[in-house]
């Protein structure tokens, strides 16, 4: 039995992560550890399970594997923790840090310490876009030249309060949803950013945060790729669903669209007088957990490692600051 | 009134499409190929002239259909003989040309019409209503999107020469950009990055801008020629304080045709839903209103040349890979 565990319930993606950890047969859920007391006494009563606030008595456990959630800024202490207690496997969640050092300390830190270290970015194991990717790798839809893409939305203060605050979460809308398609954008061409350009504005949910709410940035790849990305919290509270990732890749033979989250029934209901979107495609944090259970299980690195996370923090850095001078960033 | 239009192409061709819903008369077709014409005046009854000035003498309103290079020289001959003008978008290829332009139509003291006809397109005029009433608050975030394949023509393919259309972002984003302004005002910085038909290993033209308005909105602009034909598919979010408007051409498309045909795409594709009457019929109609009786019209010619203004800049960004300002043209207009 593998045995796997979750560090922190700050972030709502550990509501997810239980489930599909729970799911994998041949894997032991051996409950979690929050700093939080409150969270510990709420989430264990919700999903009926172990939880603890003290360290010690989590890693008397002895994970093979800890899955950490917490606020953006303790990805590093959460690490140095685990890593301190001897787990030799770990997937954090994304962006890696919310500073560029944090980010390098922790990718050191795996190398010295030889710690298969997975960066969450559930959105490689999406199954639309892992097919399109095939077809993209096969040279089938031809030679890319560019995106255009959108991870648009709704404010996540609605569902964690400390998303919208500078210092645990880093930043806002460019910190929250950059990452995600600068990875795939990196996966998908197989090179890396050079330069960076973005704009950011408060025009959403104005006076209610200090941290911008609309972001776009532009791209540029070594291989001459170039991509645009839309990381606003532009939905509105009463959306019918979260948000959502889509893109454009153009080629020399033309363009495939992509809607990650288009597998969707449309649900009319009395209660909200509203509609929502209820998903049915594949879910992708069940993809990416089993990818991290499969790389503890073969004595292997994950397929997504810490270095992918540095490369997106280092993209979403030269964003900011691009926002604050207006010029070209170079990476 | 007497109405001649100078250019047989898909826009003159179209043109004389709502021109033939007015009282106007058409008195003639200007065209460098009299015989590719006939075909055209026969079904207006009407005449072809090799040259302008043999049109000017016969008409009241000159109707500019032709390539953009050729814009200014025509907009002046004809404003100099003292007629009203319509000239196609882009105005000129450059802003300083289309403020010449404007001001040779001012001191002949004739109106100068630039058929920015995205704004007579009833999905985009109902958003900028929906947002000017103020029901859904100031946009934050706009995304236009415009796409379809490269135009294709017989001979002389100017769509292909920036010499002379300017390229895709002239050609084809400058709608975009229009609306941007109608909707959120003055631009104040374009950035933009693009694959060009410049580079002859590329069969295909696509160029995405950023850009940031005067009061914070932030834009994004997507234009290509790069689907296969029949494709042209338009689209645009406008993300508001309050609230949102969504529009896909795909997803609003009232009849999906899957009869089998042998017929070839047109050569230049135009966008357009089923409709009582067509967008450009209505921008003529409107235009012609504004000649007859001196009306309003939406578009003026200041926003003719402030488009073309952000359509030089995001060339320029695409060029030099840096974000280029928009200088104020407010000193330098009347």
């Amino acid at each position: 039995m593998i045995k796997i565990g979750i560090m922190s319930f700050a972030h709502l993606h550990a509501e997810a992560y239980i489930q599909n950890i729970r799911s994998i047969p041949g894997v032991e859920w051996i409950g979690f550890v929050d700093p939080d007391n409150g969270r510990v006494k709420q989430f264990s009563e919700q999903y009926r399970t172990w939880g603890t606030s003290d360290f010690d008595e989590f890693f008397a456990k002895k994970p093979d594997g800890v899955v950490i959630c917490s606020e953006n800024n303790n990805h590093l202490s959460m690490v140095e923790t685990a890593i301190g207690a001897g787990v030799k496997n770990i997937c954090c969640e994304k962006p890696l840090a919310t500073t560029l050092e944090d980010a390098e300390k922790i990718v050191s830190l795996a190398e010295s310490k030889k710690i298969n270290l997975m960066t969450a970015f559930p959105m490689r194991f999406s199954a639309p876009i892992v097919a399109v990717k095939d077809q993209l790798d096969r040279g089938v839809y031809g030679r890319i030249y560019c995106f255009r893409s959108e991870n648009e939305g709704q404010m996540p203060s609605l569902h964690r309060k400390w998303f919208v605050d500078k210092k645990l979460a880093g930043g806002g809308a460019l910190q929250d949803h950059l990452v995600h398609l600068t990875d795939l954008f990196r996966w998908i061409t197989k090179s890396e950013v050079d330069s960076v350009y973005a704009q950011s504005s408060q025009c959403f949910h104005r006076g209610e945060v200090d941290v911008e709410t609309a972001g776009m940035a532009m791209l540029h790849f070594k291989n001459d790729c170039f991509a645009t990305i839309d990381c606003s919290w532009s939905r509105p509270d009463y959306y019918p669903t979260w948000g959502g990732l889509n893109f454009e890749v153009v080629t020399d033979r033309g363009a495939v669209q992509v809607d990650a989250f288009r597998q969707n029934l449309t649900v009319y209901r009395h209660d909200i007088q509203n509609q929502v979107w209820h998903y049915w495609g594949s879910d992708s944090n069940q993809g990416m957990i089993e990818e991290f259970v499969a790389s503890i299980r073969e004595e292997r690195p994950a397929c997504i490692t810490a270095t992918d996370g540095l490369r997106a923090v280092e993209v979403v850095q030269a964003a900011y600051e691009s926002a604050a001078s207006g010029k070209t960033v170079k990476l | 009134m007497k109405v001649g239009i100078v250019g047989t192409g898909s826009m003159g061709s179209t043109h004389a499409m709502g021109w033939a819903e007015t009282d106007a008369e058409i008195v003639g077709f200007c065209a460098e190929s009299v015989p590719e014409a006939e075909p055209l005046a026969k079904k207006y009854h009407t005449k072809v002239f090799e040259k302008l000035d043999q049109l000017l003498s016969e008409a009241d309103i000159i109707d500019i259909c032709t390539p953009t290079y050729l814009h200014p020289t025509q907009v002046k001959q004809a404003a100099k003989a003292g007629k009203q003008i319509i000239c196609e978008k882009p105005l000129a290829l450059d802003w300083q040309s289309g403020l010449e332009m404007l001001r040779a139509c001012e001191e002949a003291g004739v109106r100068l019409l630039v058929a920015q006809v995205v704004r007579f397109f009833p999905e985009y005029a109902a958003a900028k209503e929906l947002v000017d009433s103020g029901q859904i608050g100031k946009p934050g975030t706009i995304h236009l999107r415009r796409c379809s394949y490269r135009p294709k023509k017989p001979s002389n393919n100017w769509f292909l020469d920036e010499q002379k259309s300017g390229g895709i972002l002239m050609d084809l984003a400058i709608h975009d950009f229009d609306y941007a302004r109608w909707v959120a005002g003055d631009v104040r910085t374009v950035y933009t990055q693009k694959v060009s038909s410049l580079d002859p290993s590329s069969p295909i033209d696509f160029g995405l801008t950023i850009l940031t308005h005067e009061n914070g909105t932030l834009t994004h602009v997507t234009c290509g020629w790069a689907y296969p034909p029949p494709n042209f598919q338009t689209g645009f979010d406008i993300n508001c304080e309050r609230g949102a408007v969504h529009f896909d051409s795909e997803e609003t498309m009232p009849i999906h045709n899957l009869i089998q045909t042998d017929k070839d795409a047109p050569d230049v594709a135009l966008p357009g839903s089923p409709l009582a009457e067509s967008p450009y019929t209505s921008e003529i109609k409107e235009f012609y209103r504004a000649i007859c009786y001196g009306d309003e019209v939406r578009v003026t010619g200041t926003d003719g040349v402030k488009a073309v203004q952000i359509a030089c800049a995001a060339r320029e960004s695409a060029r030099t890979g840096e974000p280029v300002q928009i200088k104020p043209l407010e000193g330098v207009l009347k």
